[in-house]
């Protein structure tokens, strides 16, 4: 077992033995709930519902109910998918990645990010769905063999390697996230009493034995499945941004967009990470575990990404000048002083100067401020999407076509919709799964635990 | 021998034991449980075992689901005795024609297995023939014709009043004969529009024998009483000449709207457009008015006056003209001075046009016209029409005679007085005064409605009619299709009521014949001549020569009186009533395409309203900016008594101090059926007229009715009303690569780089061979190529359009043409509002700004300055109309993005879209730089929208071209090119044999434009007309530098400007 220097913050909290750690996590789920978890589970599922409502309303009628027209063809929805599987990178990002470069803390976030990729992921593919104007047909997206002679999907459209980027992103996130758990729900299935529970457990812990081959496999396999998911951290959002990269419209025709999509989604992913785990760090009190320095390093993580994306806005607005394209020029001026200049500067406003203010160590450190901080990242990076959609495609090349876009209900109940369902998604998570990684935390106890750590000073000393 | 060998199965038969013995008699070994399942045991005292119990289950279910999968019977009736020339699938056409009352063109009438469903201007014969191309020229109300065919509001038989059923015609002919009997003594009038049917004018006059007291009053919705009153006055005829704009190198019209409304447009359309190509003698084209009219929008030079000044403009050209300038005023002796020299410079070669319905101002025109030596040049008065024979005194007279009780019996024909008088509420009054009141109307309209009987005539696709539009010119309408309903032609039923036992279409050939006989042995056999102009829809006579051209004896100085009584207005905003090319005159208003055709330039559906300068709206604080969301100020507009309440539309281009509001809407405001869209639910939900009545604004002065309201006031209610607009932006922002527009001089210097410069790309090799590499070696964009081309220049067909935005005048008769032809959805108010129409093809009309790119690097305007200055349309501006539909890109970007290949390239240059295979993403919509793409973002063939989408109902269907699907919801549509068109043409050739022949293919929209503005054709034939225009010097693509590679080229615009400008300095 290796030591850590002194100097490094510890990551956990107080004097924890492995009890502890098993207690905190697991007690939660052996325990009857708190009201307030069902308070907060009634109004998620019941604008999950509506938003299933909206959903459904919208096959059963059309995509006319949203507020699209002829020169906006996407709006809300694309912006809306956008912005979710940007929220699911960070999960990847802190598993896989971090998990590459050794990096201790994310022991603490991983599961709950994890966790939020898969909903984010699910509520993001949603909406290549729903935005269909026929989904009934949908499945022709994939290359089914059919007996319609040659007829086969078109590979040079970005929308199908969409289709493959998120389906190939959900699916290793998945296997990812559940290999890391079955050693957990191990220890639930071996600490519950109850007898359903324990079935329910033992059922999830694929008879998880905990023996020192099944450890050696388990790690081998994390380590195997880190490097399959670190490039499609990249991949999935790059791709994405190829929907609009690979366009010819105004605004959207860049070849800055991968990395500068990737970092900007990055950066909301780790904003809604903060929004969930500040939360639920309170709620379920996890504060030796998911410690001020946790959520330091995360907000480090936000001001780089924030400021990658700042400097792609402003390589954007460069470019647009410098290549002396009259239609590419006025994009950016419009939407800068556009119809839609609002958007573009809530836009800059969030994304580019507010996460400055995290320079200074004192608001980074605090939490309350944080909150506040990674709702409005999460805004801004809403806002981003909506403008590189909306305002590009609203004044293109004819004057003619162009247009505004407004928003019906219908638009702001499918989107609140899916806000419901994954909130719905992740406190059934955070009822029923442990939201740590408690045999991963346990790993580092000894290292980075704040008495072991102060033990280890002590003994140094003499 | 037999055999005796036995054969056994096993060795218990063998051995003959029992066992075996019994069961030899069953035939099979063991028991079956049918007995237990079928037959009548008790079901609980069954043995049937479980796996039993199964087999019969899944076998009984099986069957029943099996026998159920019967594919459905779609029964299909094949002719006993196939009907000559109808062959299932192939497209009959008929010659016949078009006469509303108003308009007048030759046509052919496209029919499906005896179904009327396309209708375009006959290219061979008639008056509204372009010889140039030829094509005949229609506007968008001829052609969406064929859709009124099919209203489900049509009465189905006569109708007495007050009963909802028809009854017979037996019983009708019985009650109008009493009625007449008892009407003896009295005034027996019919009412019609002006006929010009030798035939309908002889059943007349069958009538009038019959009845001693009846008479003829004609009257015109449009007055043109003052046109033909004054030339009544200055040359002794009462009638409304002929005009061969052909001849015109200087036309200078005041107001007269010639392209849209004013005369016969079907002719000046394309007599007009004729003129207008820069390599010929280009026609120089001065407007005066004070509302932008789609005439004024294609002006060289357009001068906003008020409605006011209009007259005295016309006093003024006079002075200059004459050399008198007595009465004239100054300041219009100037603005008219530039149109009076180059007048001078065009004796003989000009022609003079007024809109004004005021007989001194009508004088004054015909004394300049006849000074200028126009007549029998570009004025014929000895070839005459024999349209607008409307006497506004005599209908005037007439609603007086009824109020007096004097009239016994009225026959109303073809035309609307209730809605369409002046003084329709007296008319109404006088109408129950009336002992006998007969509409011949199709519909239960507003004055059909409150007559004792309703007699419905055909429409006119149903009908055989005869028509001598102008001197030495027939014209016969046949019938399409048998009448859809009871109903019965009006000239039948006169001649009925004449006690005629022949039918009309006997009548009309004993009309021909005794015509015939009148015309010498020279025309040969009647029945030739008269096959020959059934199937020709026109038959032409020679016109003897006019002695001497007619001398203008008119009174200049009364006329300079009455001119200067027409100038006299004191009320804050002057108003200018018109007509639209979509509705017309209101006889329209309930056809769906009509109404969502977008108005040339407020590019407006489904409303009227009121235009006024965006000064002035600006000045009474009322929206400026319409939109989805941006709903339109109301405000109510008040002259004398009489006030409605309209939405306000900021015009570019209406001078300051003037409003118009368009006639012809505002039907069925009393719930009277009076068709389809006329009335539809608004955005409250109220089932609503489209539109008011502007016709209470009208008023009867000396000549004729007055549509021009000197005082009027205008107030802002405060409340708004949505609008549906279909283009929100107004100009250009100085895109060169879109418009493309040079003076004439420009063009005639001969310089392409000067008006149409290609795209260029500096490129690594040494171009200009000066031996140095640098910026100045450049290739044209064209040359550049992403991906592979195509393999389309010379191998096969290519099929293209070329569209010359200077023939363009932006009627939309391609418009509807293209609904009528591709099954376009009609969406209605609302989805329009929201821009989701479904046209594909659309007409992007743009206004221009004071601001240009150069205008603001000379003033050192900053670029968000620039841009914004660029949204605004100048105070008076010059206007393009850009046709645009899928420009079918050879690198179509929408091809590449579409995940399931739903929308490829067809190996002859076509973008294709496969309705079936879409899924509909939309992702090919956002990537067209055009923006031609359009989503069904409804199933538009549904209940919801029935109200307004003729495909919904069952009679409505019937107008559905068979060759193209109708779309369903969800999916991507667009222009196509009319492929079925390119198919029926291609197999055509091949079963001739011979190549495809230029001009034998025409897409909806090219046969539509009379003006040919649009041609279609084979880019790979080097010798087709579409190949020269995309060669030619004006040519360019829109949007070249992108390098999507349309087939579809525009040619630059050319104004006659410089010309024309040089006249003012």
């Amino acid at each position: 077992m290796h030591s850590e220097a002194a100097i490094r913050e510890p990551l956990i909290l107080g004097h924890k033995t492995y009890h502890d750690i098993t207690q905190d996590i697991v007690g939660p789920i052996e325990n009857k709930a708190p009201r307030g978890w069902y308070v907060l589970t009634t109004i998620a599922a019941i604008i999950a519902l509506y938003g299933v409502g909206c959903i459904m309303y919208l096959l059963s009628k059309g995509i006319g109910t949203w507020g699209l027209n002829k020169s906006v063809d996407w709006a809300w929805d694309i912006t809306n998918f956008v912005w979710w599987v940007g929220i699911g990178h960070a999960g990847t990002l802190i598993s896989a990645v971090l998990l590459l470069f050794r990096q201790k803390w994310r022991m603490a976030v991983n599961r709950s990010a994890e966790a939020m990729t898969i909903f984010a992921v699910i509520m993001a593919g949603t909406f290549p769905l729903i935005h269909m104007g026929r989904l009934w047909v949908g499945y022709w997206v994939f290359p089914l063999p059919n007996q319609y002679g040659s007829l086969w999907t078109n590979f040079n459209s970005p929308l199908l390697w969409d289709v493959f980027a998120i389906s190939t992103y959900f699916s290793v996130s998945l296997v990812f996230w559940y290999i890391g758990l079955i050693p957990d729900f191990a220890t639930i299935r071996d600490k519950v009493t109850k007898p359903g529970m324990k079935k329910f457990y033992s059922i999830l812990s694929f008879g998880w034995s905990g023996n020192a081959k099944a450890w050696t496999r388990f790690e081998e396999v994390s380590l195997v499945l880190a490097g399959v998911a670190t490039p499609l951290v990249f991949s999935v959002h790059s791709v994405v941004s190829m929907d609009f990269a690979t366009s010819i419209i105004p605004g959207w025709h860049t070849t800055i967009f991968p990395p500068y999509f990737v970092s900007g989604a990055v950066f909301s992913g780790f904003a809604m990470v903060q929004t969930l785990l500040l939360v639920m760090r309170k709620v379920m009190k996890l504060e030796a575990y998911i410690t001020i320095k946790h959520v330091e390093y995360m907000n480090i993580v936000i001001i780089v990404t924030g400021s990658i994306v700042g400097v792609a806005y402003i390589t954007e607005l460069f470019i647009s000048w410098y290549s002396g394209v009259e239609y590419e020029s006025y994009a950016f001026i419009n939407r800068a002083t556009g119809p839609y200049w609002w958007a573009y500067w809530s836009m800059m406003t969030c994304n580019v100067i507010s996460p400055q203010i995290f320079w200074f160590r004192k608001l980074r450190r605090n939490l309350a401020f944080t909150f506040f901080m990674s709702i409005i990242v999460n805004i801004g990076m809403w806002f981003e999407r909506f403008v590189i959609i909306v305002t590009s495609l609203h004044r293109d090349y004819l004057p003619s076509s162009w247009n505004m876009f407004h928003p019906t209900w219908m638009d702001v109940g499918t989107f609140l919709g899916t806000i419901g369902i994954f909130f719905t998604l992740y406190l059934l998570f955070a009822r029923y799964f442990p939201v740590l990684a408690l045999n991963e935390v346990k790993s580092i106890l000894k290292v980075s635990g704040e008495s072991y750590k102060n033990e280890a000073a002590k003994h140094q000393h003499h | 021998m037999s055999s005796t060998k036995r054969y056994w199965k096993d060795l218990g038969e063998l051995h003959q034991q029992p066992d075996a013995i019994k069961g030899r008699e069953n035939e099979f070994p063991q028991d079956l449980a049918i007995d237990q399942v079928l037959g009548n045991s008790s079901l609980t005292g069954a043995s049937t075992g479980r796996r039993d119990f199964l087999k019969f289950l899944g076998f009984g279910i099986g069957a029943a689901t099996l026998a159920a999968c019967e594919t459905p019977v779609i029964k299909s009736i094949p002719y006993v005795n196939k009907p000559e020339d109808i062959t299932p699938g192939v497209a009959n056409w008929y010659a016949s024609t078009f006469y509303d009352g108003e308009d007048f063109a030759s046509i052919l009438v496209k029919t499906r297995e005896g179904r009327p469903i396309h209708i375009k201007g006959n290219p061979r014969f008639g008056i509204n023939r372009n010889p140039a191309l030829p094509k005949g020229s229609i506007n968008a109300r001829m052609n969406s014709s064929v859709l009124s065919l099919y209203d489900g509001a049509r009465l189905t038989g006569p109708v007495a009043k007050g009963s909802e059923a028809p009854t017979t015609w037996a019983d009708t002919d019985k009650a109008i004969a009493a009625g007449l009997a008892a009407a003896a003594g009295k005034r027996v009038v019919i009412l019609s529009s002006t006929v010009i049917s030798p035939s309908t004018q002889a059943a007349i006059a069958a009538f009038k024998a019959k009845n001693a007291t009846a008479e003829h009053v004609q009257y015109d919705v449009i007055s043109y009483g003052g046109v033909t009153g004054a030339n009544l006055k200055s040359f002794g005829k009462r009638v409304f000449p002929s005009y061969d704009l052909t001849k015109a190198d200087v036309i200078v019209s005041v107001d007269a709207d010639f392209l849209s409304s004013w005369g016969s447009t079907s002719e000046n359309t394309w007599q007009y457009a004729t003129r207008r190509n820069p390599d010929l003698a280009m026609n120089r084209h001065i407007q005066f008015e004070a509302r932008m009219s789609m005439t004024g929008a294609n002006a060289d030079v357009r001068v906003p006056l008020k409605i006011s000044e209009l007259p005295k403009a016309v006093v003024a050209l006079h002075a200059h003209i004459s050399g008198n300038s007595a009465g004239a005023d100054a300041a219009m002796m100037k603005a008219t001075e530039g149109a009076a020299k180059a007048l001078m410079a065009a004796k003989g070669r000009s022609v003079v046009l007024a809109g004004s319905n005021n007989e001194g101002v009508q004088v004054l025109v015909n004394s300049i016209n006849s000074i200028l030596g126009n007549y029998g040049s570009t004025i014929d008065l000895d070839a005459h029409t024999h349209f607008k024979q409307g006497d506004d005194a005599a209908v005037a007279q007439l609603v007086k005679d009824m109020n007096a009780g004097t009239v016994g019996a009225l026959f109303i024909a073809g035309v609307n007085p209730a809605y369409s008088l002046p003084n329709a509420a007296e008319f109404k009054a006088g109408l129950g005064k009336v002992g006998l009141s007969v509409s011949f109307s199709g519909y239960a309209d507003e004055t059909a409605s409150l007559c004792n009987w309703i007699c419905p005539d055909h429409h006119y696709l149903e009908s055989w009619n005869d028509f001598h539009p102008k001197v030495g010119h027939y014209a016969l309408a046949q019938p399409a299709i048998r009448p859809l309903f009871n109903t019965r032609q009006w000239q039948e039923s006169l001649l009925v009521w004449s006690g005629s036992a022949s039918t009309y279409y006997e009548h009309i050939r004993s009309v021909w014949q005794a015509n015939m006989a009148n015309r010498g042995p020279e025309m040969g056999l009647f029945e030739d001549n008269w096959n020959m102009a059934v199937h020709n829809g026109v038959l032409t006579a020679p016109v003897a020569p006019a002695a001497a051209p007619a001398v203008f004896a008119g009174d200049v100085a009364a006329a300079t009186a009455a001119a200067a009584k027409a100038s006299t207005g004191a009320g804050d905003f002057e108003l200018a009533l018109y007509t639209t090319e979509a509705i017309g005159s209101g006889q329209h208003a309930n056809n769906p395409w009509l109404q969502e055709m977008p108005d040339p330039l407020t590019k407006i559906t489904w409303d009227n309203y009121v235009c006024m300068a965006p000064a002035d709206v600006e000045k009474l604080g009322l929206n400026m900016y319409l939109g989805e969301q941006a709903p339109a100020s109301l405000v109510t507009v008040k002259a004398g008594d009489n006030e409605i309440t309209l939405p306000v539309v900021p015009t570019p281009g209406q001078r300051s101090g003037t409003i118009a509001i368009a006639l012809g809407y505002g039907r069925g405001e009393n719930g009277e059926k009076v068709g389809l869209a006329a009335c539809v639910t608004d955005h409250n939900g109220d089932f609503k007229p489209v539109g008011k009545n502007a016709y209470v604004f009208t008023r009867l002065s000396e000549g004729g009715v007055n549509y021009d309201v000197l005082n009027v006031s205008v107030t802002a209610t405060g409340e708004t009303y949505p609008v549906a607009i279909t283009q929100t932006h107004l100009t250009a922002m100085d895109r060169h690569s879109v418009v493309k527009e040079t003076s004439a001089a420009t063009y005639k210097a001969g310089d392409k780089r000067a008006y149409n410069h290609p795209h260029e790309l500096a490129v690594h090799e040494d171009v200009n061979g000066d031996g140095v590499i640098n910026a100045q070696d450049k290739k044209p964009v064209a040359e550049f190529d992403l991906w592979e081309e195509h393999p389309v220049e010379g191998v096969g067909h290519r099929w293209g359009l070329s569209i010359d935005l200077n023939g363009c005048i932006g009627c939309g008769a391609c418009i509807t043409a293209c609904n009528s032809e591709n099954n376009i959805a009609v969406v209605g108010k609302d989805e329009v509002r929201r821009s989701r129409e479904m046209h594909w093809l659309r007409i992007d009309r743009y206004y221009s700004s004071a601001t240009t790119k150069e205008t603001a690097k000379k003033d050192g305007l900053g670029k968000i300055d620039m841009y914004l200055q660029m949204e605004v349309p100048e105070e008076s501006p010059s206007v393009m109309f850009m046709p645009v539909m899928c420009q079918h890109c050879n690198h179509a970007p929408c091809e590449t993005v579409c995940p399931v290949a739903a929308t490829t390239h067809s190996n002859e240059g076509l973008n294709q879209m496969a309705y079936n295979r879409c899924i509909g993403t939309r992702y090919c919509a956002n990537n067209c730089p055009y923006k031609v793409r359009r989503f069904n973002w409804f199933n538009y063939v549904s209940e919801k929208f029935g109200e307004v989408n003729p495909a919904w109902d069952d009679l409505g269907r019937m107008v559905l071209n068979p060759d193209v699907v109708v779309r369903g919801r969800g999916v991507i549509e667009k222009c196509s090119m009319c492929v079925q068109s390119i198919q029926a043409g291609k197999l055509a050739a091949k079963k001739a044999g011979t190549p495809v022949i230029d001009g034998s293919i025409e897409t909806a929209c090219s046969a539509a434009c009379g003006t040919g503005a649009i041609v279609f054709g084979d880019l790979n034939d080097k010798k087709s007309m579409v190949r020269g225009l995309a060669d030619s010097d004006r040519s360019y693509h829109m949007l070249e530098e992108i390098g999507v590679k349309p087939n579809v080229n525009y040619l630059v615009k050319v104004r006659n400007t410089e010309e024309a400008a040089a006249h003012y300095a």
